[in-house]
């Protein structure tokens, strides 16, 4: 894997992640820690990973241990270490912030995971074998902490992907810069290390989901994620180089990125919104070689949705921004784009951000030259989604709607997490539910085929 | 800009600009490397000790390893390194050059004999090639020739017998070195005055295993495939270095001033080896760990110490902690205390909590909604530890409980 640049943000090219931490500066970043009572940052994140403990132990020298908790918690823990905004979850409250500023926990995790792949050192440990089989769709986060944890019991797991390669976003979105897809490869390695079958290429349809149970499958995770964008209509939208965050991203982590490259390099580049989706377009842009690139976005910094680290990052790479501000037209030449059209906001009602508050205020319009426009407003869920499930309840946005544990369906065989559930949310968040309807799933297959004892998963 | 106070001091009637010296080891190998020490502000130097060209030096390789505490590096030194390997002729004349140049500077000559006459021999050599005093290196404890170096400082007639014979034949004043590695280092120091000697160098370096290969099972330095015992330097010897030189100056058979080293690396080290009873400091690992420069914060930050604790000069503070270092069973028991937490300084970490109940008098709760201790007096056992631990500056203190304690009678157990 190519990893070059150390600490700093400015990218040097597209694709290169940066080097984690080394040995050293990972104990020195433990030394800091305060090895607190009652730990704040155990606390906060949603699939459970345990930093109080994972840190005390590399502090003590028990490196193995601490390998073992962090994976043991959290089977993507490396690449939550890398996409999670940290500073929103385990970092938040910690303690060491009162004396300089918080621990990077992110890091120390990183260094832990890498580290157990230099030593050779898989904790993820295989019970025996048991009977149950489970069918996973979609192998986003969510679809592979489930298929972890149900495999780790000793079922038989697959997991059907339409895509061509595994991971979900985590392939197809998140850009290589912040996770390169050798590391997920490498990550990924540990679960097939597992018996975890991948059939690829695989697109589940229309009642898909009973196809599987009648097939042998003695119960399904269903986890496809939200891969519809939020589509603007807008006045030139259809002219060549408009496209949308999802597509520009996705064509970045496939093989060849000449296409993309070219229609970037030298040139003036927009991007729609203000989340970390936005940032993520906006560096990518800048790191290919892109002159001008814009954020524009309707409220203001303060409201911007961004994780600070992408954020950061983008700043970092000289991204313009322009918050208070809406597009307004788009113009093109030939059918091609050369400019845009927009005006700033302002808040109706002063003190209320939300963008329901928003007015266009007279005589700020404003004009930008540029040559490619992406939106990045949101994803929704595929209207084929609902089609897959039968007997599964969804919502009007076409969420799946589940019991209070957000994992269990209407279907007392069919299980779901993720964004599919929640709407765009975290990676960790998708593994968290993965790990928990494994769990559902393990007792669900204890019950059926009961005489053998379902021992707590363990790591070695 | 600091104004440097004179720190001048005599010892043995040799005038030393300052306390600071190097110490007898690498640091102080050849005339090049002490020059740049003396150009930096270093008061005098113990040349790397000279063995007698007889018997060939060989340094085993490698011939360091430090010991390493969490993120900290270097908190000790191991080193098998010998005496000098240079030819002889190559530092008496490194010697000369010094004195010549560097005449205020005080150059004592370490020397190593592996027999009577070579001691005799060496002696003389260093006094005729310059050296204002002579150091008897009865301290190394790791020689690799056999009956030297520390087997001398723990056979006491050895020390007198070498003592004497070096004072027989030189005029200047002569140090013995001696190591720590003994029961009660008064009494190799009693011999080494017996035998004439002026001053007494406390302490060489400590013999010591300070880690071990867990990979190859060898003691570090691994040298191919072997380990050895050998000297421990740095700072986590500077609390025995203190012991001994508290333990010279004490000894009231013992008239002669007391030269202190080992673990010395900033003004505050140098101060506790003067009010032990030093009278200068010789410094190794603190130069192998930070170079040379470190002397000029010593000499800084010694100079404001003074001035805010009003000493005239360098020799009131010798000493100055002797009268109040005493026996365990001179403490007035009936005084007592407790720790007092200011908790508007609290972070919230918790450690107090955690130490407290596992090896304290479990003396604090914890309130988890505050993320803050809840001090019980009643429980206070006033051993401190949650002080230790807290990572706050001044949010723990100690504060005495007024009003006698009743003194229970001693129970036996
Ligand atoms: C560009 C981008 C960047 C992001 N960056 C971050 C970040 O830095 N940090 C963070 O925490 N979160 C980030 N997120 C959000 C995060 O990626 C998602 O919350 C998370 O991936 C959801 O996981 P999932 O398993 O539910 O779905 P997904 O990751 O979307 O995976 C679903 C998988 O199911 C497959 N699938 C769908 N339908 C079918 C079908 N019918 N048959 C077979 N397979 C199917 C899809 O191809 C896909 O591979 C980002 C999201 C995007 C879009
Ligand atoms: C590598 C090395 C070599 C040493 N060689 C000698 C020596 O030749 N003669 C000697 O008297 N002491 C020698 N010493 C001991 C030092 O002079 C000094 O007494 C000891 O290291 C303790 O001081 P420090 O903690 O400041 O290093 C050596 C120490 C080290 C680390």
């Amino acid at each position: 894997m190519k990893t070059k640049h150390r600490i700093s943000d400015h990218l040097q090219n597209a694709t290169d992640m940066a080097q984690g931490l080394s040995l050293t500066q990972a104990m020195n970043e433990a030394a800091r820690c305060h090895l607190c009572h009652d730990a704040p940052c155990s606390q906060s994140c949603p699939a459970g990973t345990d930093p109080a403990t994972f840190i005390r132990k590399l502090r003590l020298r028990n490196i193995k241990g601490a390998i073992r908790t962090v994976k043991g918690n959290n089977v993507l823990s490396g690449i939550c270490a890398l996409v999670c905004p940290t500073e929103q979850l385990c970092q938040k409250g910690c303690v060491a912030a009162g004396m300089d500023k918080a621990i990077d926990i992110g890091g120390i995790q990183r260094f832990l995971v890498e580290h157990g792949w230099e030593m050779k050192f898989n904790p993820l440990e295989k019970e025996e074998k048991k009977s149950g089989k489970l069918a996973v769709i979609g192998s986003g986060p969510a679809g592979l902490s489930c298929a972890a944890e149900v495999a780790m019991a000793g079922h038989d797991v697959t997991i059907f992907e339409s895509m061509e390669k595994a991971g979900g976003v985590l392939r197809y979105g998140v850009p290589s810069f912040r996770l390169h897809g050798d590391f997920l490869d490498r990550e990924l390695k540990d679960l097939k290390e597992l018996g975890i079958k991948f059939n690829c290429g695989k697109t589940i349809t229309r009642a898909g989901a009973e196809g599987l149970l009648k097939k042998g499958y003695n119960a399904v995770f269903f986890a496809p994620g939200t891969w519809k964008t939020v589509e603007l209509n807008l006045p030139g939208i259809d002219l060549k180089n408009v496209c949308n965050a999802r597509d520009f991203l996705a064509e970045m982590r496939s093989a060849d990125q000449t296409k993309i490259a070219q229609m970037v390099k030298g040139k003036n580049v927009a991007v729609y919104g203000g989340g970390s989706v936005a940032m993520d377009v906006a560096t990518t842009a800048k790191s290919l070689g892109a002159n001008k690139v814009y954020i524009i976005y309707r409220r203001s910094m303060k409201e911007m949705p961004a994780a600070r680290h992408d954020l950061d990052m983008a700043l970092a790479n000289y991204v313009i921004f322009r918050p208070m501000s809406i597009v307004t037209e788009l113009m093109g030449e030939k059918g091609k784009l050369i400019s845009l059209k927009g005006i700033e906001t302002d808040w109706k009602k002063p003190g209320e951000t939300s963008s329901a508050n928003l007015v266009p205020v007279e005589g700020t319009e404003f004009n930008l030259k540029v040559d490619v426009f992406v939106t990045a407003l949101g994803y929704q869920a595929e209207p084929a989604s609902k089609e897959i499930c039968a007997g599964v309840s969804f919502s009007k946005k076409g969420l799946v709607e589940t019991r209070n544990d957000g994992v269990t369906t209407a279907n007392p065989l069919i299980f779901a997490g993720g964004d599919i559930v929640r709407g765009p949310a975290l990676v960790v968040e998708a593994v968290a539910d993965g790990k928990k309807a494994g769990q559902k799933i393990i007792e669900l297959f204890q019950k059926e085929h009961p005489g053998k004892k379902v021992a707590k998963r363990g790591t070695r | 800009m600091a104004k440097i106070r004179d720190l001048s001091i005599n010892i043995c009637g040799v005038k030393f600009p300052n306390p600071f010296l190097l110490s007898s080891s690498p640091v102080s190998n050849t005339a090049e490397m002490v020059a740049r020490a003396f150009d930096k502000g270093w008061g005098g130097v113990a040349y790397k000790t000279i063995a007698h060209d007889r018997t060939r030096i060989i340094h085993p390789s490698p011939r360091m390893a430090p010991f390493n505490y969490e993120n900290k590096s270097l908190v000790a030194l191991q080193n098998v390194e010998q005496t000098s390997d240079r030819p002889m002729k190559d530092n008496w004349a490194d010697i000369r050059w010094l004195k010549k140049h560097y005449p205020k500077q005080v150059l004592i000559v370490s020397i190593m004999g592996f027999s009577l006459d070579e001691w005799i021999d060496l002696a003389r050599m260093g006094e005729d090639n310059g050296a204002d005093m002579l150091e008897l290196n009865f301290s190394c404890p790791h020689m690799t020739v056999e009956g030297a170096g520390m087997k001398v400082g723990q056979a006491m007639e050895l020390i007198e017998k070498f003592t004497s014979a070096v004072k027989k034949t030189v005029n200047i004043p002569v140090i013995a070195k001696l190591t720590s590695n003994v029961t009660d280092i008064t009494i190799p120091a009693l011999y080494a005055q017996k035998g004439g000697a002026d001053a007494i160098t406390a302490i060489n370096t400590v013999r010591a295993l300070t880690e071990i290969g867990l990979d190859d099972f060898v003691p570090k330095p691994n040298i191919h495939g072997k380990g050895a015992m050998s000297g421990m330097s740095g700072p986590a010897i500077k609390p025995i270095g203190l012991k001994c030189v508290t333990e010279l100056a004490q000894c009231d058979g013992l008239k002669i001033p007391i030269i202190g080293c080992g673990g010395a690396e900033t003004w505050v080290d140098i101060a506790e080896y003067l009010m032990c009873g030093a009278a200068a400091i010789q410094v190794t690992t603190g130069i192998i760990h930070y170079g040379q420069r470190i002397v000029e914060d010593m000499a800084e930050g010694l100079s404001d110490w003074m001035d805010a604790k009003k000493f005239n000069n360098l020799q009131e503070i010798v000493g100055k902690s002797l009268v109040k270092t005493v026996g365990t069973d001179a403490f007035d028991l009936s005084r007592q205390g407790i720790a007092q937490f200011d908790l508007d300084k609290c972070i919230g970490c918790g450690q107090c909590y955690i130490v407290c109940q596992d090896a304290g008098g479990q003396g604090l709760g914890w309130d988890s909604e505050k993320r803050r201790p809840v001090p019980d007096d009643k429980q206070c056992l006033s051993c401190m530890i949650c002080g230790m631990v807290c990572p706050v500056d001044a949010m723990v203190s100690y504060k005495y409980k007024p009003g006698k304690q009743e003194i229970l009678p001693p129970v036996m157990g």
